[in-house]
């Protein structure tokens, strides 16, 4: 099952209390997310991509516009729309499996059944690690679990927030294949926030290139290569050096901006 | 490769010499040595002359002589296991220090009271006569024990239930914080025994007003920690919730209070200590029974090795709950990482 997302017109501004003034993060946003696509932002930090996701998310009001999800407006959060973040996130209190246990019975009110637990724990490849608490384990399997007990809940949307930003790139390409599989087996919609170039062109079907302060959409990309990528292949590198000069001259435009 | 962690100091340490294995050796038989020495001054060596002269005045029994007694047995099977288990002997190894120092207090002060009188008494009862003590007294004592922990509980748990209402809803709700902060800054810092002669004036029931104070003293720090606890939680904790669905109260009973029990903990046992302070001076100073009344009624008869007796019993009932406590928090702790 997937869902759509619509974002229309939409601004936030932040109310910033050191100043006691506010600081626009985004301005003007369109963009149409079809059900069942992996879409990326891509951009550099302070272009507001991680707000836009808040936003789809519920976890942000928009100051402006609207943000659409199946056609109807974004109030509050709920288990249709599942967000990974970053980094700390398993609830530390909690075994790997407490954590699982914890959304599905959050998501539906009632307790889950054991074999299903086990089904997604085996899928994170941490059946072993089921009683372990999260202290215990690297930050490799912690974010599997995260990603997992995301997944178990079936959201429609899957938004990712630099799920794989604070991991070493062995663990981190190999947990993009991971996502891949995943994706193409359930085929929810995916919108990921990330500022590695190449994670956006390995993974997504479109890329939308945001520049910062305030946040906007630069540029929207569409990847016309079929899974499985192949980093190496030359238009693979093709559109990743075409993203690179786009965004130096997008830095090149804010600098003079700046003076 | 399965080391234990015994197996890999020995193989990474400095090896011993046999001279220093010798002395490890005869280092894990010298606390039995010892309780055999300290029964054989306290039954051969003669006694102070004005106790041996007056046995039915100054009774020495064989009650001490069998604690130790029993001391000494028990470590002899240690030390004969020791050769057989290598656990067992680095644990008596371990202990060894401790235990002697034990029992060379334990006969220095026997040879200062009962064989040479140089602690007189009524004052400086020799062990032997506050065991006994302890013996003879055991149903008043019982008793006593039984009254100040119900007293004790009912203070700790009326309080804990407080502070944890407060602190979890001033941590929460800006509006509460509001109102109970500037209490709790008020009342805090006021040690809660400062409330007993209002009490004892006040309180239609002793018993109540001491369960009030002991509550009282509790609930600061319990209160101000689940405060702390709760108002430092990372907010993605609360985020995370958020998007499978979990509202209000679910936030706050599936995230807040299990992400704040470390602070907790801290506040339930600071909150052990000072009620246990709050309970003796009520004990002392108006309830009519309890340990702490115990004392103070013994002091009237000049009955120095009973209030000995009670001192012993407290300190063995307080360790008793601190244990429970710690138990307590080490389970519900467990998934924290272990501090080295």
């Amino acid at each position: 099952m997937s869902a759509s997302v619509e974002i229309k017109s939409l601004s936030k501004v932040f109310a910033r209390q050191e100043t006691n003034g506010t600081l626009q993060a985004l301005d003007n946003i369109n963009l149409s997310v079809p059900a069942g696509e992996f879409i990326t932002l891509l951009g550099a930090s302070g272009c507001g991509k991680s707000t836009l996701l808040r936003i789809i998310a519920g976890l942000e009001v928009p100051t402006f516009g609207e943000a659409l999800f199946n056609g109807e407006g974004i109030r509050g959060t709920d288990s249709k729309r599942g967000l990974v973040f970053q980094e700390h996130t398993l609830f530390n209190w909690l075994t790997v499996r407490g954590n699982i246990e914890f959304a599905l019975k959050s998501a539906r009110r009632h307790a889950a059944k054991k074999s299903e637990v086990d089904s997604w724990l085996e899928l994170a490849g941490l059946s072993e690690f089921a009683n372990n608490f999260p202290h215990q384990l690297s930050g490799g399997m912690r974010q599997r679990a995260a990603l997992v007990r995301a997944l178990s809940v079936s959201p429609e949307v899957l938004l990712l927030d630099e799920p794989l930003g604070a991991l070493d790139s062995f663990t981190r390409m190999s947990l993009q294949d991971e996502l891949m599989r995943l994706w193409q087996e359930r085929r929810n919609t995916m919108i990921m926030v990330t500022h590695d170039i190449d994670e956006a062109i390995y993974l997504s079907q479109r890329i939308v290139v945001m520049s910062p302060r305030p946040g906007r959409i630069a540029k929207v990309l569409e990847v016309p290569m079929s899974y499985p990528r192949n980093r190496a292949a030359d238009d693979y590198t093709a559109l990743r050096t075409q993203i690179l000069k786009f965004m130096d001259f997008a830095r090149d435009e804010q600098e003079e901006y700046i003076i | 490769m399965n080391l234990t962690v015994r197996e890999l100091r020995k193989l990474e340490g400095a090896p011993k010499t046999k001279f220093q294995r010798s002395l490890d050796r005869g280092l894990t038989a010298l606390p039995f040595a010892l309780a055999t020495l300290l029964v054989a001054i306290y039954k051969l060596a003669p006694n102070f002359p004005k106790y041996a002269k007056n046995p039915i005045a100054y009774p020495v029994t064989n009650v001490y002589a069998s604690f130790i007694g029993i001391a000494a047995v028990a470590l002899l099977a240690f030390f004969v296991l020791s050769f057989f288990s290598a656990k067992a002997y680095e644990s008596l190894l371990f202990k060894a220090p401790l235990y002697c120092a034990i029992f060379l207090v334990l006969g220095a002060y026997d040879i200062a009271t009962l064989k040479t009188g140089i602690l007189p008494l009524p004052y400086f009862p020799w062990v032997d006569r506050v065991l006994v003590a302890i013996i003879e007294d055991r149903k008043m004592l019982l008793d006593c024990i039984a009254h100040s922990l119900v007293l004790l509980f009912a203070g700790y748990i009326t309080g804990t239930l407080a502070g944890l209402a407060t602190g979890i809803c001033a941590g929460w709700s800006a509006r509460v914080r509001y109102w109970v902060m500037p209490l709790m800054k008020v009342l805090g810092p006021i040690p809660s025994t400062t409330w007993i002669s209002i009490i004892l004036i006040v309180a239609s029931s002793l018993f109540g007003g001491s369960v009030f104070m002991i509550a009282l003293g509790v609930w600061y720090p319990v209160s101000m920690s689940a405060f702390n606890g709760v108002s430092n939680i990372d907010k993605i904790n609360f985020e995370v919730a958020r998007t499978f669905g979990v509202k209000n109260a679910g936030l706050v009973f599936k995230v807040a209070i299990p992400a704040a029990m470390p602070s907790i903990f801290n506040g339930l046992t600071q909150g052990m200590s000072i009620a246990c302070t709050a309970l003796m001076v009520a004990e002392m100073l108006g309830v009519e029974s309890g340990l702490g009344w115990y004392i103070n009624w013994q002091r009237g008869w000049a009955e120095f090795a009973k209030m000995y007796a009670a001192v012993i019993i407290i300190c063995l009932t307080f360790t008793g709950v601190n244990v429970v406590l710690n138990l307590a928090k080490k389970r519900a702790l467990r998934w924290q990482e272990a501090k080295q």
